[in-house]
């Protein structure tokens, strides 16, 4: 993060970069910073609602969700849902873009079919998810029936609703990531392949030597992006499976929403999405300073 | 710069809206069953505005009934409180607590609320009230009921549609075929539709859920309730008669209409559209009783947020009053499969005319003389999902018992009660 | 296309069926919505989850969808939002994506995740702030009001910072040597190199804020004012357990049209546009 050319800014008032920020900063801190403010002073009261005035308890409501099983079990699956969605939406992101590199008519159009998942409303997408996933009736089912499974309750078995929610994620997700690092595998210079590939480096080896290096920033930008959003997407749960069954797919976001909108507690609810925002910010900083650290920007 | 100032001022054109005599006041209402409904809905609005002058509704579509109490509260906290919503009927008792909304004398003028009330079924009456005031007015009411396939029952010798509890065991294991080819009975099992189901089912088994005189007490862990828990998991369980796991209710009207299902519960909000499109022979029964006959109500009434004028508090109760008279909640009860929780909308000739035409209209009406509210205590959500998660477990689980279920959500629930039992009845020093 | 060696292109037709047979496990719900959204009997059937089409088609779903939507004054307030979202934004990130990542000053990596907060904000409890906030500035059920919080956007500044930094300097001290100003060099320079990036985000921020549901939901009271999100879930969704699925999909169909047409068209300028920026 720190190579800026010597040549370009020695000389420049240290005033411009700020004023460079200033449009963005101005929206960020009316619809960003103002309200994290009050919602960090409200994590530090009792507040039913918006509305009340409450007391200020101190940590008090920190303590209260880390003893709390429901809060513990969210924090839980969404580790989960974080780990089942990110790695495959990257992976599968990928090797698409690996595979459809070239552009042939052919690959514009398998390029465009991935994207199309991301291209669906996530309100139309979970009410046609949960018609997928019926059980017997569904797509899947019935397709798997062919193949002589029998029927799965795949949204409302505790054990396979979170999985099932991740496959839809995946889904919607990869054909997205896929785009990021087509854009990055455009900047792998060829030569440096050309020349792995006289030395006598194998396929594997070139896309593990050459090309995940180079891609660097773009793997570090995907990671991130795609952490926050097995966080902060929640529509899904909120229309497919309000949590269940039995709190199977309660994630820290859908936790939050219940507790500011549906149990007046608004207290904990802001005191978790404290906890939530200083866990995100801590593993962005770290997926960017891993990744960003091996990688040479300059060619 | 020139783009940006070019969106602005088409926005801007945007903001700026008409100038109107009229007090202009925001009704807010949600999706019921289905979109034609909100289409409906925006219609009657219509009439509404054009058939006087001094006030202005403007319809404001939510969402689903969650949605519509974010929204409605958010609205209000941020300083513009809608003068009439469209809510959940048991959410009127917390948001009265938390003092979000106003008791209807603030708005009625001169109306005789009490002999006004006195129109509705007595089974709607709790629920619009609390502390004593009127909260809400009923608008669009439900129970849960029994929709069975016809001509699964002929084809299972079973000749009339079961009574109680051991008839519905009954027909449910003779009405299912092996392999999950087709389940006897299907019950939705998500949020929402589970407590209130478990609560039909514990008023069928000769109990009471909740105390609908304090709202700081629950009975989860008595044995009216244990026994409802029980019924419902042996169904899945014991009598393999329904699908283990949780099934939600898009799923339960999905799986009747391709013939899956044999027998389901739904509310009766959705008799319209299962009439339009079941492509079978169905009819509608009572929920089979253990004890007794009896359900909960569930649907929407009118309630209207603090913080509005006086004039605007006005034009609500003149859109309100014209809303749920006799006339209008019974065309949208026609319309919807709703039924009026008006009394009177039944002494109407086109009333009487469509309940002759659709008997199944009229067993929603008839079981509402064994019905009851719906539960609604302070936190209502939260002490709802304390049974709800272990309903889910029961019906996932076959380990787990009903008596450890019942104590785990009394517990639970009890926390979440906890306060306002401190700060009323625990108060003494 | 370049002419390939024999040894590659088994290898690469090999690889091509394989990515056909992927593409097609991925399109089935999609495969399955559009039969579906032809089907006679939407709400329920045994053979419902069929991929083959066992019955005649009928227009039912898209009568119904286009008779109970107001269609045109949805599309155009959802086209209104996502240009007036986008237009504000792609100067805002620009400037600050060019700040963070060519000129170095005090504070920098601090501000930087300082924008980073923006991205993993969790919404539901910023609902309330937010609305006061436009109720404040007078945008509450205005179209602005939607747009207004994500003028700044972390995501678009995070990307444009991440495209300059993949830039090889030696371009722009060209240009500096020549005597271009900052100015010079992030309009002529920088900004025709980032059409990739610029493209994405654009991609990105109106696929967003098309298809975005609960802020719209939120902020907008006035009909006249409605988005198609909105729109869609006011005819398509049922409370008390009624799903006509047939229906739903027609809807969802209907909404994403415009970006099917749009990115099967961006798509070739997207791919395009490497091509000729000449990043290599």
């Amino acid at each position: 993060m720190d190579t800026p050319s010597k040549t370009i800014t020695r000389h420049r008032i240290p005033l411009r970069p700020y004023l460079l920020l200033l449009p963005a900063f101005l929206c960020l801190a009316a619809f960003t910073y103002w309200p994290m403010l009050q919602v960090f002073l409200a994590s530090l009261t009792d507040k039913k609602r918006a509305g009340d005035a409450g007391d200020f308890i101190g940590i008090g409501n920190y303590r209260t969700i880390f003893t709390e099983a429901d809060f513990l079990g969210a924090l839980a699956n969404n580790a989960l849902y974080a780990a089942g969605t990110v790695i495959p939406s990257v992976v599968f992101g990928f090797l698409f873009a690996l595979a459809l590199r070239e552009t042939t008519n052919l690959s514009a159009i398998l390029r465009s079919a991935l994207f199309f998942p991301t291209l669906v409303p996530l309100v139309g997408a979970a009410a046609i998810f949960i018609f997928v996933f019926m059980p017997d009736i569904g797509l899947l089912d019935y397709y798997l029936a062919k193949l002589g499974l029998s029927a799965t309750n795949w949204l409302g078995d505790p054990d396979l609703a979170l999985i099932s929610l991740m496959a839809l994620t995946t889904w919607k997700n990869a054909g997205y990531y896929m785009l990021f690092f087509l854009a990055g595998l455009q900047g792998v210079p060829q030569d440096a392949e050309e020349a792995a590939k006289i030395e006598g480096a194998n396929w594997l080896q070139r896309v593990y030597f050459v090309i995940v290096p180079m891609l660097g920033p773009t793997f570090a930008f995907v990671v991130v992006i795609a952490l926050i959003s097995a966080v902060s997407q929640v529509d899904h749960v909120i229309v497919m499976t309000e949590g269940g069954p039995n709190n199977a797919t309660n994630l820290l976001l859908y936790y939050i929403y219940q507790q500011a909108h549906e149990f007046y507690d608004l207290g904990k609810a802001t005191a978790a999405t404290v906890v939530t925002l200083i866990l995100l910010l801590t593993l962005s900083f770290l997926s960017l300073r891993t990744m960003e650290r091996k990688v040479h920007y300059e060619t | 710069m020139f783009f940006r100032s070019a969106v602005g001022a088409l926005c801007a054109g945007l903001i700026a809206s008409s100038a109107v005599a009229a007090e202009r006041i925001e009704f807010m209402f949600p999706a019921p069953v289905q979109g034609k409904l909100s289409r409906e809905m925006q219609k009657l609005v219509k009439e509404f505005n054009s058939s006087q002058s001094d006030v202005e509704v403007v319809g404001v579509f939510t969402g689903s009934y969650d949605e519509t109490k974010v929204k409605s509260q958010a609205a209000a906290e941020a300083g513009k409180p809608p003068a009439v919503v469209l809510m959940s009927a048991n959410f009127a008792t917390e948001l009265a607590m938390n003092d979000l909304i106003v008791p209807m004398e603030q708005l009625a003028g001169d109306t005789d609320l009490g002999a006004m009330m006195e129109e509705f079924w007595p089974a709607v009456r709790p629920n619009a009230h609390f502390a004593g005031k009127v909260y809400s007015i009923p608008f669009q009411n439900s129970t849960p009921i029994l929709y069975y396939n016809k001509e699964h029952f002929a084809e299972a010798g079973i000749s009339k549609a079961p009574e109680t509890w051991a008839e519905w065991v009954d027909a449910a294991k003779k009405l299912t075929k092996a392999d999950g080819e087709r389940w006897g009975i299907m019950m939705p099992s998500n949020y929402d539709y589970n407590g209130w189901l478990v609560q039909a089912l514990t008023m069928a088994n000769g109990g009471q859920f909740y105390n609908n005189v304090y709202p700081g007490e629950i009975f989860y862990d008595h044995a009216s309730t244990q026994g409802a828990l029980k019924f419902w998991r042996d169904f899945a369980h014991q009598h393999k008669a329904m699908p283990t796991g949780v099934t939600n209710s898009k799923q339960v009207s999905t799986a009747f209409f391709s013939g899956k299902a044999s027998m389901i519960v739904l509310s009766t909000g959705a008799l319209t559209f299962v009439r339009e499109n079941a492509k079978f022979d169905y009819d509608v029964a009572f929920m089979p009783r253990n004890i007794r006959n009896s359900v909960p109500i569930g649907g929407a009434s009118l309630v209207s947020f603090k913080g509005t004028t006086n004039t605007q508090k006005k034009a609500a109760w003149s859109f309100i009053s014209w809303l749920t008279s006799a006339e209008k909640i019974g065309h949208w009860s026609r319309f919807t499969g709703y039924f009026a929780p008006r009394k009177t909308a039944y002494d109407l000739p086109e009333m009487k005319k469509f309940v002759s035409e659709h008997p199944d209209a009229l067993r929603a009406v008839e079981q509402l003389a064994y019905a009851g509210p719906w539960i609604a205590t302070y936190n209502t959500v939260a002490v709802r999902k304390a049974v709800e998660d272990e309903m889910q477990a029961l019906l996932s689980d076959p380990e787990l018992t009903f008596r450890e279920a019942a104590a785990r959500a009394q517990e639970n629930a009890d926390k979440v009660l906890a306060p306002y039992a401190e700060q009323t009845a625990l108060s003494l020093q | 296309m370049k002419p390939e060696r024999s040894g590659y292109l088994s290898l690469g037709a090999l690889l091509a069926a394989i990515m056909c047979a992927v593409v097609f496990l991925w399109s089935t719900p999609f495969l399955w919505m559009i039969v579906a959204s032809f089907r006679p009997d939407g709400f329920g059937g045994l053979g419902m989850a069929s991929l083959f089409p066992d019955f005649v088609p009928t227009l039912k779903s898209y009568h119904y969808a286009v008779e109970d939507g107001d269609w045109p004054l949805w599309f155009m307030n959802s086209a209104i939002l996502v240009t007036g979202t986008l237009a504000v934004q792609l100067v805002t990130i620009s400037l600050a994506g060019y700040a963070f990542a060519r000129i170095r000053f005090p504070g920098k990596d601090a501000l930087f995740y300082l924008f980073l907060l923006q991205l993993m904000l969790a919404p539901p409890v910023l609902i309330v702030p937010n609305l006061t906030t436009l109720v404040h500035l007078g945008l509450y059920d205005t179209l602005l009001g939607v747009m207004a919080p994500y003028w700044g956007s972390a995501f678009g500044t995070f990307l444009m910072r991440q495209t300059f930094r993949t830039i090889p300097k030696d371009f722009e001290e060209a240009a500096i040597i020549d005597g271009a100003s900052w100015w010079q060099v992030l309009r002529h320079v920088l900004l025709p190199l980032s059409i990739p990036g610029l493209t994405a985000f654009s991609i990105v921020s109106v696929v967003y804020h098309w298809n975005e549901f609960l802020w719209p939901l939120m902020v907008i009271n006035d009909p006249d004012k409605m988005v198609l999100t909105v729109g869609l879930v006011s005819f398509a969704q049922g409370a008390e357990g009624a799903s006509d699925w047939g229906l739903i999909a027609a809807g969802t169909l209907f909404i994403m049209a415009p970006l099917f047409i749009a990115f099967t068209a961006f798509q070739r300028q997207f791919v395009n546009s490497f091509m000729s920026s000449g990043v290599k």
